[in-house]
C-alpha cells in the first residue's frame, strides 16, 4: 500500500512540478562580452600638475586591467577637464554616452618626495561608486599603488582580488652568470638577489611572498638556499650530498619538498624549512624531479621517468598513491598545481620544443596553450587566472604572462634576454 | 474452489487499483487540467494584429496608417459617383436637346462632377480613416496596451511576459560575461504599474559576480523598454539567465 501511496504522489506532484518550471522565462545570450571600463587621466587635487606621475597611474592600470580579462579598457579623454573625482563633483553622463560600463577616476597630491593617489571605480549606468582607496608613500611606490587599485578593481567587479601587486622572480642572465632576480610582474623594478657568480637554479616563493628558495652551485655542489624576498642573507638549508634541487613550498609554509640524490638516484623529499629531513616519499630507480603541491597540500604532482620517458605523477603528500597524469606525448616536465586546485601545468616536447599545457588533476581535458617559439618553466599567479612563463619566441629567452586559457600572452621582461624560470608570488 | 477465491480476490485488487489510477488521473486531469490543452488557463494575450490592420506595416508595426497605404483607395466610392449633375438632363429628350446645350453642357458637369468627385473621395477617405482608427482604438481599449508598437516583428511579443523577455534578452546579449563555468542565475522580477522595475529577487545564485552583475545591467537596460503592464497593476514574472549552451540544471 505505501508503494501504491507514493505513486499515487508522485503522479499528483508531477504536473505541479512541471507547471512551476514552465513559469520561468528563458533569457539566453551568446559568449562573454567584455565590459568597457574606461580610465580618466589623473587629476591634481591639489598643489601642482604633475605629468609623471599622471602618466605612470594611467599606464599602469591600462595595463593590468587589459590584461585582466573581464575588461575593454576604452582609452579616450571623455570628461577629461572635469575637476573632481568624488561622487558628485563630475558628470557620469560624458561617460556614458562613450558606453563605458565602468569608471576608475583618480587624483593625486604630490607634495616633496610624497604622493598620495586617490583611486574610484564607479558602476557608469547606476551612478554607484564600487571602491575607492587612497595611498600614500614615495614616488617610487606609484607603480605599486595603481597595480593595487587594479586588484581591488578585480575584486569589486569579480568577486576575488587580482594579482597585480605580486612579484616575480626568475633566473636572470643580465650579470653574464645565472642570478636570482625579483620584478613587478609587469617587468618593472628588477632587484637582484644574489650576486654569487655561479649558477643558481629553480626559485620558489613562500606562500606568505617573504621568502625565495633556489638551487645554487655558489659551494661547487647544488645546494638549497634561502632568502628574503626583499633581499639580505643567504641561508643554506639543504647541504646534502649530490643534487639538491627544484625545491618547492608546501601550502601552509612549513614544509618543502625537493629532490634530493644523497641516496643514489634523485628522489623526492620533504624537509622542514630549516633543513630537517622529514620524510623520503618516492623510492625507485627512476629519476624523479619537480615536485609541485596541491593547494590544499595533500598531494604533489612531480616528474619521473620511471616507465622509460618523464611523465608527471601524482602522489598522496606522504609518497603514497602514486599514479600518472599525463597519457599523450613522450617528454612531460614542469608540472604546476593551480591554486584552485582544478589544473595542472605543464611543458610538453613537441618536434619544434616544449610547449605549455593545462591539464585537469584527473588526466582529461589536455589543452595546448602555446605554440610559438619554446615555452616552458609555466607557473600559476596566486589568484590562478594569469600563469607566467619563459619563452624564446623572440629570438631569446624572456619571461611571459598570459591568461589561464592561453589568451593574451604578452611578455613582461625589460632585459636583453636570458631570462627564465619565473614564480609568481602572492600580493604583498 | 480456493484457487478460484485467491483468483477473485487478486481480481478485486486490481479492479481496486485500476479504480484507483483512474480516479487519481481524473482528479490531476479535473483539477489542474494539465494534460487538457483546452483548460489551461489561458494566458492573458494583449496583442493588436498588426498584419491585419488595414494600414499598418507589420515590419515596423507602426500603428498609424499613412494616407497613401489606406485602403480606401482600394474600395473606390460608388452611388455618389453614379449621379452626375446633368441627371436633370436626361429628362429632356434627346432630339429636343440643342446642340449648343449638348456643347455647353458636358463642359460645365465635368467640372462639376470633378469637383464633387473629389470632395466625395476626401469624404469617404476620412471616414474610413476615422474608422480604421476608432476600430484600433477599441482593440486597444478591448486587450489593454496595444501589443507593444515599437517592437519590430519577430521580437514582438504576444504577451506581457514574453515582451520582457524579449527586451531583457536584447540587453542581455549587450552585457553577458562570466568567469565561471556554467553560470545561471534565476530571478522573480517585479514591475509596476508604470513600467518601472520596483526589484527582484535572487531565487538561484550562480556564485559569479561578474555574471550576477551583467544580469543586473540587464535588467537596467531593458527597463528603459518596458512599457507599463496591461493588467494595471503589479507585474511579476519568474526569468532564468544563462549563457548559450549552459543546459538546464
Amino acid at each position: 500500500m505505501k508503494k501504491i501511496a507514493s505513486f499515487l504522489i508522485v503522479i499528483l506532484l508531477i504536473p505541479v512540478l512541471l507547471r512551476a518550471e514552465q513559469n520561468y522565462l528563458e533569457v539566453i545570450a551568446q559568449g562573454s562580452k567584455q565590459l568597457p571600463l574606461a580610465i580618466a587621466p589623473a587629476i591634481s587635487l591639489g598643489g601642482g600638475q604633475d605629468g609623471e606621475i599622471a602618466g605612470t597611474v594611467g599606464e599602469v592600470l591600462k595595463f593590468d586591467l587589459t590584461l585582466a580579462g573581464p575588461f575593454s579598457v576604452i582609452s579616450g579623454t571623455s570628461g577629461a577637464g572635469q575637476s573632481g573625482i568624488r561622487p558628485g563633483e563630475f558628470d557620469m553622463a560624458p561617460w556614458r554616452a562613450i558606453g563605458a560600463a565602468y569608471l576608475i577616476k583618480s587624483g593625486y597630491i604630490a607634495s616633496g618626495g610624497t604622493i598620495t593617489v586617490e583611486f574610484r571605480l564607479y558602476d557608469v549606468a547606476r551612478g554607484k561608486a564600487l571602491a575607492a582607496k587612497r595611498y600614500t608613500g614615495s614616488r617610487k611606490e606609484m607603480r605599486r599603488m595603481a597595480h593595487s587599485f587594479s586588484d581591488e578593481t578585480m575584486l569589486a567587479v569579480t568577486g576575488e582580488k587580482g594579482p597585480f601587486t605580486g612579484r616575480i622572480a626568475f633566473v636572470s642572465r643580465a650579470s653574464g652568470n645565472k642570478e636570482i632576480s625579483v620584478m613587478d610582474y609587469d617587468g618593472h623594478n628588477v632587484q637582484r638577489l644574489t650576486r654569487n657568480r655561479s649558477i643558481n637554479l629553480n626559485p620558489d616563493i613562500s606562500p606568505d611572498a617573504g621568502q625565495i628558495i633556489f638551487t645554487s652551485y655558489k659551494r661547487g655542489n647544488p645546494d638549497l638556499y634561502r632568502t628574503p624576498i626583499s633581499g639580505g642573507s643567504v641561508a643554506r638549508i639543504s647541504s646534502r650530498i649530490g643534487m639538491n634541487f627544484t625545491g618547492a613550498w608546501s601550502p601552509d609554509g612549513n614544509k618543502i619538498a625537493l629532490s634530493m640524490s644523497k641516496d643514489g638516484n634523485p628522489e623526492i623529499y620533504k624537509i622542514g624549512t630549516d633543513g630537517k629531513l622529514l620524510a623520503r616519499l618516492t623510492k625507485n630507480d627512476a629519476i624523479d624531479i619537480s615536485p609541485s603541491w596541491s593547494p590544499d597540500g595533500s598531494k604533489i604532482a612531480f616528474v619521473s621517468d620511471r616507465l622509460g620517458s618523464p611523465q608527471i605523477f601524482i602522489m598522496n603528500a606522504d609518497g603514497s598513491g602514486v599514479h600518472r597524469l599525463t597519457r599523450s606525448g613522450t617528454y612531460n616536465v614542469n608540472p604546476s598545481w593551480s591554486p584552485k586546485g582544478d589544473r595542472i601545468l605543464y611543458s610538453r616536447l613537441h618536434p619544434g620544443g616544449f610547449q605549455i599545457h593545462s591539464i585537469s588533476p584527473d588526466g582529461s581535458d589536455d589543452t595546448q596553450l602555446t605554440t610559438q617559439g619554446r615555452n616552458e618553466n609555466p607557473r600559476w599567479s596566486p589568484d590562478g587566472r594569469f600563469i607566467t612563463f619563459g619563452s624564446n619566441r623572440g629570438g631569446k629567452e624572456a619571461i611571459y604572462v598570459m591568461r589561464a586559457d592561453g589568451s593574451s600572452q604578452i611578455k613582461v621582461s625589460r632585459s636583453g634576454g636570458g631570462d627564465s624560470q619565473p614564480v609568481w608570488s602572492s600580493r604583498r | 474452489m480456493i484457487r478460484v477465491a485467491v483468483k477473485e480476490s487478486q481480481l478485486t485488487r486490481m479492479l481496486v487499483f485500476s479504480l484507483l489510477l483512474h480516479v487519481t488521473m481524473f482528479v490531476v486531469i479535473g483539477r489542474f487540467g494539465y494534460f487538457m490543452l483546452s483548460h489551461q488557463p489561458a494566458t492573458q494575450a494583449y496583442y493588436v494584429d498588426v498584419v491585419n490592420l488595414p494600414v499598418a506595416n507589420p515590419q515596423s508595426g507602426n500603428p498609424s496608417p499613412s494616407i497613401e497605404n489606406a485602403p480606401a483607395k482600394q474600395a473606390p466610392i460608388r452611388q455618389e459617383m453614379s449621379r452626375p449633375a446633368s441627371d436633370t438632363a436626361s429628362t429632356v429628350s434627346p432630339k429636343a436637346a440643342p446642340s449648343v446645350k449638348k456643347e455647353q453642357m458636358p463642359a460645365e458637369t465635368n467640372e462639376e462632377f470633378a469637383k464633387r468627385l473629389a470632395a466625395l473621395e476626401k469624404k469617404a477617405e476620412g471616414r474610413r480613416l476615422g474608422e480604421a482608427l476608432d476600430d484600433l482604438r477599441r482593440r486597444s481599449a478591448d486587450a489593454g496596451r496595444a501589443g507593444m508598437p515599437g517592437a519590430k516583428g519577430k521580437e514582438a511579443g504576444s504577451d506581457y511576459g514574453s515582451y520582457i523577455q524579449s527586451r531583457l534578452r536584447d540587453a542581455f546579449n549587450s552585457t553577458i560575461a562570466y568567469q565561471s563555468r556554467n553560470p545561471e542565475v534565476v530571478i522573480k522580477l517585479r514591475i509596476n504599474r508604470f513600467g518601472k522595475v520596483i526589484g527582484y529577487r535572487m531565487e538561484r545564485s550562480s556564485r559569479d559576480k561578474l555574471f550576477e552583475a551583467a544580469v543586473a545591467r540587464a535588467i537596467d537596460i531593458a527597463e528603459e523598454h518596458f512599457p507599463p503592464p496591461p493588467a494595471g497593476g503589479d507585474f511579476e514574472q519568474g526569468f532564468i539567465f544563462r549563457p548559450e549552451g549552459v543546459g538546464k540544471k
